[in-house]
């Protein structure tokens, strides 16, 4: 029996910003945006999905005069992207 | 990128792979310009120095080392507010806590080696310099960076103890140079 993967990591650009967060101690928004070519407005809707889910915080302020968004992966986060990669490893070494 | 696409397994462990890769490469070309903004600072200071003391015959001219901090600091702090964007990764950051130990080793016993206790502070900085290059290496899993931090650091303690005067400043003229060519690896190895 296969875990199930978790259907809200299974998208394609949730799962680049987890990819990104994973490996930051945080980034923001500007920054994601560059990363993964998304418009603003549909990354705006994906982090707030992974900020509902407790995966990731969200931190706005400002830098200066100009106003910054900060996004962090939580422990959850983590948890969830690891288990996620787990899981796809299984799947890949099975249909081999 | 859109956000409904269905990933097969194997789409999705190469874009979390291609997504880590690019985000590490960026971090750390990122990193590269301020190896290359003290690498020219300590090329410079050096030879400035060498050429006043070599031609004053006073060695008191060893005082504008401490310019070098003076304008190296605010220059990093302003490539940073331009960077402002890009974030830190376990290597930039423990990159960036190696070199500022070193800064602070260096400040530290010139300042006591002028004022307090005279010692053979260019033997000193030039090991400890030597070092954090080596260091540099290990962490960005680079031999030629390495190689280069070793034979600054022992050849630099060598040359340090067999040539005196002005002459030995020649020796951070040349880990001022390393360290541009540290920065240049890094840009070409993160492309």
């Amino acid at each position: 029996m296969f875990p199930k993967l978790d259907p809200l990591l299974h998208s394609e650009l949730r799962l680049a910003v987890m990819s990104i967060l994973a490996g930051v101690d945080e980034a923001d928004f500007t920054y994601l945006k560059k990363q993964t070519g998304a418009t603003s407005g549909n990354l705006s809707v994906q982090i707030d999905k992974l900020t509902a889910a407790g995966y990731i915080t969200v931190e706005k302020g400002f830098k200066g005069k100009m106003p910054r968004t900060t996004c962090r992966i939580t422990p959850a986060g983590q948890e969830a992207f690891k288990q996620y990669v787990e899981a796809l490893k299984e799947y890949l070494s099975a249909s081999k | 990128m859109e956000q409904n696409k269905e990933l097969t397994a194997s789409e999705s462990l190469a874009l979390i792979s291609e997504t880590l890769n690019n985000s590490r490469k960026d971090i750390l070309r990122g990193s590269a310009k301020y190896f290359m903004l003290w690498g020219a600072l300590l090329t410079a200071t050096s030879l400035v120095i060498y050429l006043l003391w070599h031609l004053t015959g006073k060695p008191q001219w060893n005082f504008l080392w401490f310019a070098m901090p003076a304008i190296g600091y605010p220059l990093a702090a302003l490539m940073g507010k331009y960077n402002k964007a890009m974030p830190q990764n376990e290597v930039s950051k423990m990159l960036s806590g190696v070199w500022r130990v070193f800064g602070a080793f260096a400040i530290t016993l010139s300042a006591i080696a002028i004022f307090l206790v005279p010692m053979h502070v260019t033997l000193i900085i030039v090991i400890i310099m030597g070092l954090a290059e080596c260091m540099s290496g290990v962490l960005l899993k680079n031999w030629p960076i390495i190689i280069c931090g070793f034979l600054l650091g022992v050849g630099g303690a060598v040359f340090a103890m067999l040539v005196k005067g002005d002459a030995q400043l020649l020796i951070f003229t040349l880990g001022g140079a390393l360290l541009l060519v540290t920065g240049s690896i890094m840009k070409l190895q993160y492309k």
